[in-house]
């Protein structure tokens, strides 16, 4: 009997954690907007906080977060654009390495009290090895994320969405601490304490 | 059962954790890819008469290599070590030690990023010449050019790389005094660089010089221009000239590579290459000095996943019957021609 009960507690423990690994899918982050195109969009309040004042550490934001490009004014007001790249990688544990690039862009709108933004215009640029050994992006192909399952197949893309709902994620983190002026929190890293005099 | 179990889930549970501690990581993980490829060349002659590199087994189901690259990238600082093995991976690409051994080594250097713009890079690299390579992953058809066969394979030296945009970059670099030797026949005197150019999205091309006293000159043009997404161009262009201590003569050619997607895993392609010898007594592979030959080779590429099938069709047309193409009969000939089905996986 007490050997049926630890079976049922070991399956229940494997259960438990793969609800954990499913649940730990960063894709769902992502969306679909009204063009049908992926996006990850959030509103955000901020009371207290002028338009002009959050727009301001919109931007200090943006010139931070990719010093590559510098952001452009939007069209509408108080609105900013930045675009950037990350890499993306394909395989698992020794067979990881990096499949490709995503490029998107960052919009960011303020009003008083309130701030939005949406990262999308997600395109891969997938990667090959060159000869010395390294991956390099092939030349000249580019796509966009909303037609990556018909070309790369749903495991593949669903991978590299993952991936790309993590980056939003952590953005959003980085975004928001900019916004609020406070460092992004770090995990303190307690070390264990051992006495070495009782032995 | 019950410790088979428990087993299993401490299985489970180490993976996760494992997964777990990597994403802490800044730098990128210890990279593993490569390639294994094995053909059947049928000569229509039927023996082996093309003189260009790899798929050499008339009538036969053969091996190319398996081919293991590592790379690690810690902050700055980076490694490369390839390894092969197989007749491509061995002696058909890569010389031997003095004992006679392979070391089965294709590339074995390391860099350093100064700046995000500027990087050094020492040790033994497969060359930065022509268009095509030695892994059958980084070429569309499966035999390969006399451009190629007759190019670089590889240039041991040290190199420095500055990218002035995105759209261009130089590379100047010393390499040792004669290609494809793991060590210098005395010096390190051959001076190599390359300037890279990307007009327009989907057009990189590159210019290429190597000179030296020992290796003698070549310059070469590599070239590919993504027109359309299924619409592919390469160009390979390429002048030698041999080093008055080894002899005189060289080669000259272009080849031009069309290739068009027809459906997402379907991809035709044509290599049309024209070939000339310079008159004089350096060794070439290819028809004799002072003679051209003229090679049309249609591929097709079908991918399923990471494996690639590779079924492709070949006619050689030399200037002259005494060029070195030998008929059925055993009778010189002018033409040569050969089928091969090969496949190719790469990881």
């Amino acid at each position: 009997m007490a050997y049926l009960y630890n079976m049922k507690k070991v399956f229940f423990s494997l259960v438990c954690l793969l609800c954990v690994q499913v649940a730990s899918a960063q894709k769902d982050s992502l969306a679909f907007d009204e063009g049908n195109n992926y996006i990850y969009y959030r509103v955000i309040d901020k009371p207290g906080l002028t338009a002009d004042t959050l727009y301001k550490r919109g931007w200090d934001f943006a010139t931070a977060f990719n010093p590559s490009a510098r952001p452009a004014k939007g069209q509408a007001e108080n609105t900013l654009n930045t675009s950037g790249k990350f890499l993306v990688y394909t395989g698992v544990s020794l067979m990881k390495k990096e499949g490709g690039q995503i490029n998107y862009t960052i919009n960011i709108q303020t009003k008083d009290q309130r701030y939005r933004y949406r990262i999308s215009n997600f395109v891969f640029i997938p990667y090959q090895r060159d000869r010395f050994g390294n991956m390099v992006p092939i030349p000249g192909i580019e796509v966009p994320l909303e037609k990556m399952t018909a070309k790369y197949g749903k495991k593949e893309t669903d991978n590299y969405l993952d991936q790309i709902g993590s980056f939003c994620i952590s953005t959003g983190v980085k975004l928001k601490s900019a916004i609020d002026k406070q460092p992004a929190a770090k995990k303190a890293e307690s070390i264990k304490k051992i006495s070495t005099e009782n032995w | 059962m019950k410790k088979r179990l428990l087993l299993l889930s401490f299985f489970v549970a180490s993976v996760f954790a494992a997964s777990a501690q990597d994403t802490t990581k800044a730098d990128p993980p210890l990279m593993i890819s490569g390639s294994v490829d094995t053909y059947y060349k049928y000569d229509f002659s039927k023996h082996s008469n093309l003189p260009t590199s790899f798929a050499s087994d008339n009538n036969s189901v053969s091996i190319g290599m398996i081919d293991l690259a590592l790379k690690k990238k810690v902050g700055k600082a980076a490694f490369v070590g390839e390894l092969s093995f197989g007749p491509r991976g061995q002696a058909q690409s890569i010389p031997n030690g003095d004992d006679g051994n392979s070391f089965h080594i294709q590339n074995l250097y390391v860099s350093y990023d100064v700046t995000d713009k500027f990087n050094l890079t020492g040790g033994y690299m497969a060359t930065f010449m022509g268009y095509e390579v030695i892994s059958p992953v980084g070429n569309f058809n499966y035999s390969t050019s006399y451009l190629f066969t007759n190019g670089p394979f590889q240039n041991p030296g040290f190199k420095a790389t500055y990218a002035f945009t995105s759209k261009v970059s130089l590379m100047a670099g010393i390499f040792n005094d004669s290609w494809n030797y793991y060590t210098s026949v005395n010096q390190v005197n051959t001076f190599g660089a390359q300037l890279m150019v990307a007009p327009v999205t989907g057009w990189t091309a590159y210019l290429n010089v190597l000179t030296g006293k020992l290796s003698g000159t070549e310059f070469d043009l590599t070239t590919s221009y993504q027109i359309t997404d299924a619409f592919k161009l390469g160009l390979n262009a390429a002048t030698f000239k041999a080093a008055d201590a080894v002899g005189t003569g060289g080669f000259t050619g272009v080849a031009l590579y069309p290739q068009l997607a027809v459906s997402k895993d379907v991809t035709l392609g044509l290599r049309g290459e024209y070939f000339k010898t310079k008159t004089g007594d350096y060794p070439t592979f290819g028809p004799t000095p002072g003679s051209s030959v003229f090679a049309t080779t249609v591929t097709a590429n079908i991918k399923a996943g990471p494996l690639t099938v590779i079924p492709e069709f070949r006619f050689d047309n030399n200037k002259s019957v005494n060029d070195g193409f030998i008929s059925k009969s055993g009778a010189p000939t002018k033409n040569a021609s050969q089928f091969v089905l090969a496949a190719v996986y790469a990881f």
